[in-house]
């Protein structure tokens, strides 16, 4: 009950926001310069064709009816249709979105199993070279654009070594199951597997290192407090003492952080994927910026925002189960 | 502004820290980089030499295979070149200095940086103070606002109005140069304005929340209302009590901004968005289409944005371990 009406609290503050995104990313065509028929039209297309093209595509109306015409058809799932590519917007954007969203969790996956380890490590060993390893890692890790560190691997593994393809996804992850519960064919997954590597590892790099680091200074300074002592004294074992109680307390400014950092992650993928060719809403919204193809740079923008604002809710969600303290407001 | 206690909290950590020496050194260390460019400079990092492409660093040499006309017959030769300290860190396919261009991707680098955090901070921490001490309307208002902006992430949002605004940039005129203290050097400095306001824009919230904050909290003292009372003017009121108050989470929170910045500017540039070639993101971008060829051209800017954030990353570490606020939005930025 109480879950439900957190839900419902923060459901329609969700909408108000993405109403707000929605204006906001409605207002950026209004901002830029030159006209939208610029890169629709022919280069030496005459006044009567462009003001056809502009009837056409309903730009010649007032700035308000636009808005509002805008706002019933997104309430009806329409996002208008692409200029250039000649397909609903939202059709182009939700292909896209399994790409993402494979990539970022990837990347999670990555900095969550290397980093509280590590972290943990760093802690309880603190000032041993194995401490100083971790610590000079995280330093550099949240030092180091991503695009950059995207490169470099590419560098290393991909040309020098020639292991691991560099570039391109060329199976996603619900067909690569597909095919081997249906046809008993690994080969699906394990190009699933060998091409994602080298993108989730460049995304995730940054958040390994954060984590690390909120995990050793969390645990730290957990590790002092008094009830840390009285279990010890109740003689309860330390790896108990450390995981149950002190890793779990750890978990909530870990978890904070990491909702603050949503937009790191999703604006990370972006440039990720242009590093890797990978075909996501990332390359989307930057080739649809330079082609100037407004519905879908407002279709990718405005899904963006509505995926950021929920994560954010799920993340407030989670705060509960590592604090029980939270209550759900 | 900054209280004495402040002040000797923030070198008895210095002293006591030699992670925050280390940060400091490097950050003058690239901070000297940027401002004596011309200087340090072998030559001028624009100028192109077609017949020095491609030459490894110092200390490396690299084989190549070309075609060459000999005696009218096309034949295929392996080709060795091995750096020289006339191009320390190598050429790129223009044949232009990779070691210049570092400097002077420097000079870009902290520009934005600093002049970025700078704008964000102002006009954030004007904004918070507005919306935390009158609070009411004028809060909600501003507030909601915030919400908004942070439901994008930021290089989204960067990305989507340079692209759209186009990259405008202004040339400042080298004061070196211009007083003939050296030659053979580019006479301007081309600043990425849009970029510059724009990672602004993205940023502000941040300092916003905090000043808001500080505000509310300080705002229901007693000495503030006494003040109030006894008819002090708002103005003054926030100059003389809020502000000060506040400035010890702004200062560390704006040391942290100056390297997401940083790491914001040149992923923009790396994009082609920045509207400079001397920039440490673009030169990256350019090295990436040699990398099975020449590794040096995108190497090495990279570690040049590495070192400087690193720096900045240890020094803002170090007034964090002094001054101990408590903030969010200092961490992040890709």
């Amino acid at each position: 009950m109480r879950l439900a009406r957190f839900f419902a609290r923060r459901t329609l503050q969700g909408i108000f926001v993405v109403w707000g995104v929605i204006t906001i990313v409605f207002m950026l065509r209004f901002i830029t310069p030159g006209s939208p028929i610029d890169f629709v039209a022919p280069l030496d297309a005459s006044p009567e064709l462009r003001q056809a093209l502009a009837a056409d595509l309903g730009l010649d109306r007032p700035l308000y009816v636009q808005y509002v015409d805008y706002l019933f058809g997104l309430v009806q799932g329409d996002m208008g249709f692409s200029f250039l590519r000649g397909r609903p917007a939202s059709d182009i954007v939700l292909g896209r979105l399994p790409a993402t969203i494979e990539l970022a969790l990837a990347a999670t996956v990555v900095a969550v199993v290397l980093s509280i380890p590590l972290g943990v490590i760093s802690a309880t060993r603190r000032n041993e070279p194995v401490d100083y390893a971790a610590t000079g890692f995280s330093l550099v890790g949240i030092s180091t654009p991503n695009f950059w560190l995207g490169i470099m691997l590419i560098l290393v593994v991909g040309v020098q070594l020639n292991v691991l393809p560099t570039s391109r996804r060329i199976i996603g992850l619900g067909p690569a199951f597909e095919l081997l519960i249906l046809e008993g064919n690994p080969l699906g997954l394990q190009l699933w597997v060998a091409h994602i590597i080298l993108p989730a590892v460049t995304l995730g790099t940054y958040f390994t290192a954060l984590i690390v680091r909120l995990t050793r200074n969390g645990m730290l300074e957990e590790l002092g407090k008094a009830y840390v002592e009285a279990s010890r004294a109740k003689g309860l074992p330390e790896t108990l003492v450390r995981y149950k109680h002190v890793l779990r307390n750890t978990m909530i400014p870990i978890i904070t952080v990491l909702g603050l950092q949503l937009g790191t992650l999703i604006g990370g993928a972006v440039i990720t994927e242009a590093v890797f060719d990978w075909p996501g809403l990332g390359t989307l919204v930057i080739d649809a910026i330079n082609q100037r193809d407004w519905p879908l740079i407002q279709a990718t923008l405005i899904i963006i925002g509505i995926g950021f604002v929920v994560i954010n809710i799920l993340v407030d969600a989670m705060y509960t189960y590592f604090n029980p303290q939270v209550r759900l407001e | 502004m900054i209280s004495r206690r402040v002040r000797q909290s923030i070198r008895d950590e210095f002293s006591r820290s030699l992670m925050a020496k280390v940060g400091l050194v490097l950050l003058v260390l690239v901070f000297v980089a940027a401002t004596f460019a011309p200087f340090l400079a072998v030559q001028d990092p624009t100028d192109q030499e077609l017949s020095d492409s491609g030459l490894p660093p110092v200390g490396f040499t690299q084989t190549a295979e070309e075609e060459r006309f000999i005696d009218g017959e096309r034949e295929t030769v392996e080709v060795t070149e091995s750096g020289s300290l006339e191009y320390p860190l190598g050429t790129n396919a223009l044949g232009q200095d990779m070691y210049s261009r570092v400097l002077y991707g420097a000079r870009t680098s902290l520009a934005v940086g600093l002049l970025g955090a700078g704008i964000a901070a102002v006009s954030g921490v004007a904004v918070g103070l507005i919306a935390g001490y009158y609070g009411g309307r004028v809060d909600d208002g501003l507030m909601r606002f915030a919400d908004v902006m942070l439901a994008f992430p930021a290089l989204v949002l960067a990305i989507s109005l340079i692209g759209l605004l186009g990259p405008r940039t202004v040339d400042v005129p080298d004061p070196f140069v211009a007083a003939g203290l050296v030659s053979d050097m580019p006479e301007t400095f081309t600043l990425p304005l849009t970029v510059t306001l724009v990672v602004a824009l993205v940023n502000w919230v941040w300092f916003a929340r905090i000043a808001r904050g500080e505000a509310l909290s300080i705002r229901e003292k007693n000495y503030v209302k006494a003040s109030r009372s006894l008819g002090a003017p708002d103005r003054r009121l926030i100059q003389k009590h809020v502000l000060p108050n506040a400035m010890t989470p702004i200062i560390v929170l704006t040391t942290v901004q100056v390297a997401v910045i940083i790491l914001l500017e040149s992923a923009l540039s790396f994009l082609g968005f920045s509207g400079t070639s001397l920039s440490w993101g673009f030169d990256i971008a350019q090295g990436r289409d040699f990398l099975a060829t020449s590794w040096w051209v995108a190497t090495m800017p990279g570690l040049a944005i590495v070192l400087s954030v690193v720096a900045i990353n240890l020094v803002g570490d170090w007034l964090r371990d002094a001054l101990d606020p408590d903030i969010e939005g200092e961490t992040g930025g890709m």
